[in-house]
């Protein structure tokens, strides 16, 4: 059978999109494949038929809880009941009952995380891996997203797994990024599908406004005009939830905040919302970022820029998924820039925070050997927060054979080089965003990526001249929620009774 | 004068309760449901029991700013280090608050905390994927997320042998059938959070913000919608087939913890006190604090075994004779009772006093 009969039989699509084709015949083959395709093009389609055609279960490292959650949930909808992701929504004894009868699965999704414990690892040792997919792959990189100790060891686990056949996707990966990967993943040989990253539909504009308040009125203007449905990106919750209030109160009555310290359900209940155009907009943290799939969205409005150009490419990769004409704006008022310094400088600990580490360690000698259950003990005096803690821990565990002053020391440089790397990547966002500079945005953009320019484009950015009424929307902006509700003929209306009486 | 939000007047209803007697933790620990046989105990003596764990999340800062709140407000004076009695400005003001705001009638949080949390996880998902049934529709995305959930609602709708048109007008004239007999309150609110075919439910702030109420006076009225709805269909099992089904498993020993339960069915086995803390690898101050809260909460639960007939008159007598019920004052009227046969009198009192 052709293969586009094989993805009408298994997804009822009746074509390949760029790039997938070339990626699945690949792995058919027997080849190890790095794929760089845009985002929304469908890489998940890639590993998904692949696995359908191999024999034995594809099992795929995805660097986020909800995005695991995300793509399960899109298999099952498909029909597909041998999906397990190992995450929070399982309760221990379920883990351990899914462990123990792993090959029942087809699709298995873990975090780098879970490959540490022996236990896993040696269940997944006893399976014929088919496919071994790192989804997201320039996590792994440490010049990519947030260190994650865990991806660097990628590799370690590749090789204890008997060095499986090996796919790698990410959207946005640099040259620099993408060697990394290779190099951690332990590939010798392999084939390389590099698409651009440009999203030739999305329009790229960055608006410079004189102060906060001037951003603010901006973003409610550009809410009420332009065309929905759209996210707002900001970098912190509480200016999420501020302006969705805001919004509101100038008359956007569809709109809601969406961040990762709200409750499961509410977060599942909105982004169900905005899938089913109950909402218009979302003012939203990163947390709603990989993994929402959503069609028709027609802008991504920054509020705050971004730490870097890839979590820009990622974030404004939710819009025109449809292929359709949208629009991305980033809001630039001067100083804007502190936040992100400031974040990059809060992920990682302190020197001062170390300082308290080590103090308390040298006080307390017995306290290093049972570091691993006494963790929240540390972590808490010491006020890190999950993500530090991890960083501290991976370095006081690595190199056991040093003295714990000079595990110190080292953890210091490398955090030092670590900030370098961030303030680095927050200037080349921001030079991106400065207009005086330098000529189209996407062309700088694809500079960034080490690709060049070559088509036209309409409407292609701020600087190349952009007509923004096009974006503009053809009905009201104001629609509000439906002031009669009878609660019997809801009901009726979602159980599908003709209602009696 | 200063708007007050429901959760202060909550609170201050709560000081009016325990006239200083205890101090503001005490109400913490109750809006939070904490298992405690101090909390549990408060709870019943001080007629608090519907608010038990209605406001698990609730923190500390948050209470002390509401009761500061308060204070400048001269609805409350203190008393004592963090003891507060509240004056008759603020008995005034509760009286009024009240009368616009009144509380469910079928609030109970002790009764229902745990079982309401479970029976709204069933009943929406239930509602959901009943409703996507009869929609003939496979490709939604589920608003709950739990595995056990959903193996739960696999059996569930597979026990229940009823086709999917069958399955979907027999929930729906359930839920009219229990939702329409209330009447202080209105069933929408619980309605606007359902989810099904190509409708998503309200979070509990939208629904709020849609009936233009306070978020925490919401949360309270659906709290008592999902109340009123497990009382009716305990009571009337046999009315409310499908709904009785989803908390079937969950109702024998809703008001007990897991733990004084199992201390309970080993008391049944004939174990005594020491037996079971031996056994169960507890103290014995622990399996003192079960048996207080068995007899609070089974009332034909017999204490003679443990205080005898004669005993537990003098008991009574001094709780009655005493305005406070502090235990310390208790104890000095009953010299030869300790404290755990005194709580166990007073719990088997209860607030039938
Ligand atoms: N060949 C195809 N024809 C039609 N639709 C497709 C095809 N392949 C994938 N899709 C759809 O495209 C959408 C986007 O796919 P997917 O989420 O895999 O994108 P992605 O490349 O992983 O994006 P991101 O980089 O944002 O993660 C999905 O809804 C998917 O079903
Ligand atoms: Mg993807
Ligand atoms: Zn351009």
């Amino acid at each position: 059978m052709k293969l586009e009969e094989h993805l009408k039989q298994y997804f009822n699509y009746t074509a390949f999109r760029t790039g997938q084709k070339e990626v699945i015949s690949s792995i058919l083959d027997g080849n190890h494949t790095v794929a760089m395709l845009p985002t929304g093009t469908g890489k998940s389609l890639c590993y998904q038929l692949s696995g359908y055609l191999l024999n034995g279960p594809v099992v795929i490292i995805s660097p986020l809880l909800s995005l695991m959650q995300d793509q399960t949930e899109q298999l099952m909808m498909n029909g597909e009941k041998r999906v397990i992701a190992f995450n929070s929504f399982l309760t221990s004894m379920e883990k351990n009952q899914a462990l123990s009868q792993l090959d029942t699965y087809k699709f298995i999704f873990l975090s780098p995380e879970m490959l540490k414990s022996d236990f896993i690892l040696n269940r997944l040792k006893e399976l014929q891996i088919a496919l071994f997919v790192i989804d997201e792959a320039h996590c792994i990189s440490q010049w990519g997203y947030d260190f994650r100790p865990d991806y660097l060891r990628l590799g370690d686990f590749r090789r204890e797994l008997g060095n499986p056949l090996t796919l790698a996707l990410t959207a946005t990966a640099t040259q620099e990024v993408k060697e990394e990967v290779i190099s951690s993943l332990g590939l010798i040989k392999w084939n390389e599908y590099i698409y651009s990253v440009d999203r030739p539909n999305i329009a790229l504009a960055v608006e410079v406004v004189d102060s906060y308040q001037d951003k603010s009125d901006r973003l409610v203007e550009l809410v009420q005009t332009l065309e929905g449905p759209g996210i707002v990106y900001f970098s912190s919750k509480k200016m999420a939830e501020k302006m969705a209030i805001q919004l509101k109160r100038y008359g956007t009555n569809r709109v809601m905040a969406y961040h990762g310290g709200m409750e499961q359900e509410n977060r599942v209940l909105i982004q169900q919302q905005f899938l089913h155009d109950q909402l218009d907009v979302i003012c939203a943290t990163s947390a709603f970022g990989m993994g929402i799939n959503k069609e028709n969205i027609r802008y991504v409005i920054h509020f705050h820029m971004p730490l870097q150009l890839e979590s820009y490419l990622q974030e404004i990769g939710r819009a025109g998924r449809d292929g359709l004409k949208s629009i991305a704006l980033l809001l630039y008022s001067p100083g804007d820039e502190q936040l992100p310094y400031q974040l990059a400088e809060g992920e990682l600990p302190s020197k001062e925070q170390l300082d308290f580490v080590y103090r308390l360690l040298e006080e307390n000698k017995d306290l290093i050997k049972d570091l691993a259950e006494r963790d929240n003990e540390v972590r808490s005096l010491s006020g890190l927060t999950e993500i530090q803690w991890r960083l501290v821990e991976d370095y006081l565990f690595r190199n056991t054979d040093k003295p714990v002053q000079q595990r110190f020391e080292q953890l210091k440089d490398f955090i030092n080089e670590r900030l370098q790397v961030k303030r680095k990547k927050i200037n080349e966002m921001l030079i991106w965003t400065q207009t005086q500079l330098n000529g189209c945005r996407r062309k700088n953009i694809l500079k960034y990526f080490e690709e060049d320019k070559t088509i036209e484009i309409n409407d292609c950015c701020d600087q190349c001249g952009i007509d923004l009424t096009v974006f503009y929307s053809k009905t009201d902006n104001h629609k509000s929620a439906d002031n009669f509700f009878d609660w019997k003929k809801h009901l009726a209306k979602i159980l599908l009774v003709s209602e009696r009486d | 004068m200063m708007k007050n939000s429901f959760l202060s007047m909550i609170i201050l209803y709560c000081l009016h309760k325990i006239n200083g007697e205890r101090t503001v933790y005490s109400i913490l620990h109750l809006l939070n449901g904490k298992k405690s046989s101090q909390t549990i105990q408060d709870a019943h003596f001080f007629h608090l029991t519907s608010f038990f764990c209605t406001f698990p999340l609730l923190k500390r800062v948050e209470l002390e700013m509401l009761i500061d709140l308060l204070k400048k407000q001269g609805f409350i004076s203190q008393y004592k280090e963090q003891s507060y009695y509240v004056t008759p400005v603020g008995v005034k003001r509760l009286s009024e608050y009240f009368k616009s705001n009144p509380i469910p009638a079928n609030l109970n949080g002790w009764k229902y905390h745990n079982l309401a949390v479970v029976f709204w996880e069933r009943l929406s998902l239930a509602v959901q994927v009943i409703s996507q049934l009869k929609n003939h529709n496979s490709k939604y995305l589920p608003i709950q997320k739990s595995k056990e959930l959903h193996q739960w609602l696999k059996d569930y709708l597979y026990k229940r042998k009823l086709s999917k048109d069958e399955l979907a007008d027999q929930l729906y004239d359930e839920l009219v059938g229990c939702l329409e007999t209330i009447d202080d309150l209105d069933p929408s609110i619980l309605v606007k959070r359902l989810t099904g075919y190509q409708i998503i439910g309200l979070t509990e702030s939208q629904a709020a913000d849609q009936f233009d109420m306070d978020v925490d006076a919401y949360h309270i009225q659906f709290l008592g919608l999902l109340h009123y709805m497990l009382e009716r269909v305990g009571t009337k099992q046999r009315d409310f087939p499908l709904l009785s089904y989803m908390i079937e498993d969950k109702k024998r020993d809703a008001s007990l913890t897991e733990s004084s339960h199992r201390t309970l069915n080993l008391l049944q086995s004939g174990y005594t006190l020491d037996e079971i803390a031996h056994m169960r690898n507890l103290k014995k101050n622990t399996i003192e604090d079960h048996l207080v809260e068995i007899a609070l909460n089974i009332p034909y639960f017999d204490v003679s075994a443990f205080v005898n007939l004669d005993k537990q008159q003098k008991i009574k007598k001094a709780i009655n004779s005493v305005t406070s019920k502090q235990l310390k004052h208790i104890r000095e009227l009953v010299p030869d009772a300790d404290y755990f046969e005194i709580r166990l009198v007073l719990a088997q009192g209860g607030e039938k006093k």
